[in-house]
């Protein structure tokens, strides 16, 4: 378990999704508490609901109305505006998703900025403080050289690197990653996991879904989704 | 700052949004031409109107004016006015010195009866006596070399200014431009006779009827006075029917002059005269009015009515004579008088605009299908900026600076195309009344050759459709062009010699253009805002689950 202040917690949440009059609950009282710095690995069949939880433990979906809380850092996520879910998505976490998601328009220096150009109009200095971490993020990854280039041009565990550059740009504490690796081969997807491990190294805490036994064997500790409900495993 | 960054992006990696700026730049261009024209027509057809009338009309009723002289007197004493000049306005039928059928013409005219040379004054009467000699190097190097104009002297204009014949004394006639049909419009705007019918120095009888101060109706009366010159007004119900006369003329014709007035209903004397009762004063039916320079008509006017009045009250303080002038008369700007002529050609202007401004909706509609496809296939990429913390405003904010960008460079370069087509519009209407030169279908055929060939090889050699049919689509149009410059026989759609103006106006009314381009960018704005709530609307996990 995590320590007696955990970063990020859910507390008995609920997600149901409806098709008309049917109603297929996912998460049946989820609860996960994740601790400072801790590295959890959370496993599941597919259809389990565990990017539902990702989904909710980054802000990017609410639980239920009234049926579980998110507490980030001891305080309530999922209840302020719209605005405020903002802000935690920016600041507070970062994500990063199987199928890396860049946006092909923008440079792999600018898609690891993004996080740091959104939120305030005249921010400036912190774009170009952005600009500095991303290129220091990116040089980390072994990117420095491809800076100027589209996604498009670049391999699978190359994007996947530019990603995890992109969520760990505005200094988050904690980053999800559903299942980072699970587009990947084994020696890349290994290499993506070093670079995890390097920034949890540094006091990152990281909660990773995935399939593969091995992949899960890099975390502390491992979690099972079992019919909406979060179990030891 | 992401907003900008996508925005931009956005706007130069795909070719689909410059369609979208070229639509709102022809509508923005198409709407500033016509209303730039319209309105120039619209100024043109002021001034004309303007150029007979002066800037005030006062008009009696058919009792006209007595003692005009006076009021006259006062008129030009006010510090509003320049210049007044008396006029008569009478219906004439006009005997043309030239036959129709066994007699000779008869023409129903409107007859202005003037003092020509205080006319001349409030008035630009002096400018559009029509035969004259050209005023200088450039005038006479302007003209036709069989313009009849290079051959006369001075004295034909001088006849004309003056409304009599300098060579025998008597009193002239001077008739608009169409009054006679001896006048061809050619296609420079001037005038060659038709047939040899050349008006000045022929002889025309005018018959007008008599109305009396009680609105009695008396027998017809002929005059005959040789034609000395003709006048063109530019409007064309003006020179089609309106004639000049001396005023004292008219007077005596109309029985409008100074004449003892005989009590009818006293005894005869001795001699079988009737007792004289006194003068009945002379009288003209119409005052025209110049203002002061930078006097607003309608000061003027006001300052004109005051005067009438003043001039009512003294008269009538007169028992001493004859003859009280009205107590109203018609006191009207140069606008106001042409309300008829100018209304419709404003309301005209007015369709336009409302009917062109349909064409905004169209580009909004089209930036709206273009944008909604963008946002459908940008789906994902809003789900991950909203994933890394971007705020639905900030999404709303990226398409609408989107649809911004799109109005404001399409606006501004429609009004750049504008600009160019509006100054060049007689050049380019002057091309288009002569025969395609040769070299130009020669270009355009060659153009399709090639075009063909490069259609030939996308389809046949590199079997890739897109290319092919779009080569197959620019051959077809480009030999279209080819056959419609070939066929083209110089056809001139605003042929002088039909029409009244001898050029197009070609002045860009920039107030209407700001206005256009303004519209421009709201409706692209609006046309973009659909879709980029839309975007707005956008939620996160479902747009990333499908990517
Ligand atoms: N928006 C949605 N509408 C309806 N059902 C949904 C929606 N999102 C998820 N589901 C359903 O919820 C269940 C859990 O989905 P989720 O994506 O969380 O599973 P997962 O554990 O991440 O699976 P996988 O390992 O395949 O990624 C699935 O049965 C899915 O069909
Ligand atoms: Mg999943």
């Amino acid at each position: 378990m995590g320590d007696a202040a955990p970063i990020l917690a859910a507390h008995d949440v609920h997600r149901t999704y409806r098709f008309g009059q049917v109603e297929v609950p996912v998460l049946r009282g989820a609860s996960i508490a994740i601790g400072r710095g801790e590295w959890v690995a959370i496993l599941g069949q597919s259809g389990s609901g565990k990017s539902t939880l990702m989904h909710l433990l980054g802000g990017l979906d609410r639980p239920d109305a009234g049926r579980g809380t998110i507490e980030f850092e001891g305080r309530t996520v999922n209840l302020g505006a719209g605005r405020s879910l903002d802000r935690y998505r920016n600041r507070d976490v970062g994500f990063v998703f199987q199928f890396y998601h860049l946006l092909p328009e923008l440079s792999v220096l600018e898609n690891a900025c993004l996080p740091g150009l959104v939120g305030g109009w005249f921010g400036h200095a912190r774009a170009a403080a952005a600009r500095r971490r991303a290129g220091e993020l990116l040089e980390q990854a072994g990117l420095s050289h491809r800076l100027r280039h589209r996604p498009a041009e670049l391999s699978g565990g190359e994007r996947q690197r530019v990603a995890i550059a992109r969520a760990l740009v505005n200094g988050p504490r904690v980053l999800l990653a559903d299942e980072p690796t699970g587009n990947l081969d084994a020696t890349t997807g290994a290499s993506i996991l070093d670079l995890i491990a390097a920034q949890h190294a540094e006091g990152l805490t990281v909660a990773m879904v995935t399939h593969d036994a091995s992949v899960a064997a890099r975390a502390q500790r491992v979690v099972q989704l079992r019919d909406g409900q979060v179990v030891d495993g | 700052m992401y907003a900008a960054l996508l925005s931009n992006r956005y706007l130069t990696s795909r070719v689909i949004p410059l369609i979208a700026v070229g639509a709102v730049a022809l509508c923005v261009a198409l709407v500033i031409i016509v209303v730039s024209v319209m309105s120039g027509f619209l100024d043109m057809l002021k001034a004309s109107g303007r150029t007979l009338i002066g800037d005030v009309i006062v008009s009696s009723g058919i009792g006209g004016i007595p003692h005009y002289d006076e009021w006259l007197t006062d008129l030009r004493a006010l510090p509003e006015v320049e210049e007044a000049t008396p006029v008569i306005d009478t219906l004439g039928l006009l005997r043309m010195p030239y036959p129709s059928g066994p007699s000779k013409e008869i023409a129903p005219v409107q007859v202005w009866a003037i003092e020509p040379a205080s006319f001349a004054r409030v008035t630009a009467y002096g400018d559009k006596v029509w035969w004259r000699p050209p005023a200088d190097e450039d005038a006479r190097n302007a003209m036709l070399p069989d313009d009849p104009r290079l051959l006369m002297d001075e004295s034909i204009l001088r006849d004309g200014l003056t409304l009599s014949q300098g060579a025998t004394g008597k009193p002239g006639i001077v008739m608009g431009m169409h009054v006679s049909v001896g006048n061809a419009r050619q296609s420079d705007g001037s005038y060659r006779p038709r047939f040899g019918w050349f008006m000045p120095g022929e002889e025309v009888t005018l018959t007008v009827v008599p109305v009396s101060e009680s609105g009695k109706i008396s027998e017809p009366r002929d005059a005959t006075f040789p034609i000395v010159n003709e006048v063109f007004s530019g409007v064309y119900d003006v020179d089609k029917s309106r004639v000049f006369i001396p005023l004292a003329q008219a007077q005596q014709l109309l029985r409008l002059d100074a004449a003892p007035l005989y009590d009818t209903t006293a005894e005869p004397d001795a001699e079988g005269n009737l007792p004289l009762l006194g003068t009945t004063p002379a009288r003209v039916t119409k005052v025209l009015i110049r203002a002061k320079p930078g006097i607003d008509a309608l000061v003027a006017r006001d300052a004109v009515e005051a005067s009438w009045d003043a001039f009512v009250a003294k008269a009538a303080r007169r028992s001493d004579r004859l003859g009280r002038p009205p107590e109203r008369v018609s006191i009207l700007t140069w606008e106001q008088q042409l309300r008829d002529l100018i209304g419709p050609v404003e309301k005209e202007r007015e369709m336009m605009r409302i009917l062109f401004s349909i064409i905004y909706i169209v580009c909004a509609g089209l930036i709206l299908s273009i944008f909604w496809s963008i946002v459908i296939e940008k789906t994902r990429d809003i789900g991950i900026l909203r994933s890394v913390g971007a705020s639905r405003l900030g999404i709303l904010w990226i398409f609408l600076r989107y649809g911004l960008a799109i109005g404001v460079v399409g606006s501004l370069a429609g009004v750049g195309i504008a600009w160019v087509v509006v100054d060049n519009i007689n050049l380019i209407h002057e091309a288009i009344g002569r025969d395609a030169p040769r070299a130009a279908w020669i270009t355009t055929c060659a153009l399709a050759a090639i075009s063909l060939a490069m259609a030939l090889r996308s389809l046949l050699w590199r079997g890739r459709l897109l290319p092919g049919l779009l080569w197959t689509i620019a051959t077809v149009t480009l030999a279209v062009v080819t056959l419609a410059l070939i066929g083209h026989r110089g056809t001139l759609i605003w042929d002088p010699s039909v029409y009244y103006f001898s050029r197009i106006p070609s002045q860009v009314d920039w107030f209407n253009a700001a206005i256009t381009v303004g519209g421009g960018i709201v409706f692209s704005v609006i046309g973009a805002a659909i879709p980029a709530a839309k975007a707005a609307d956008v939620d996160p996990v479902e747009a990333l689950r499908y990517g």
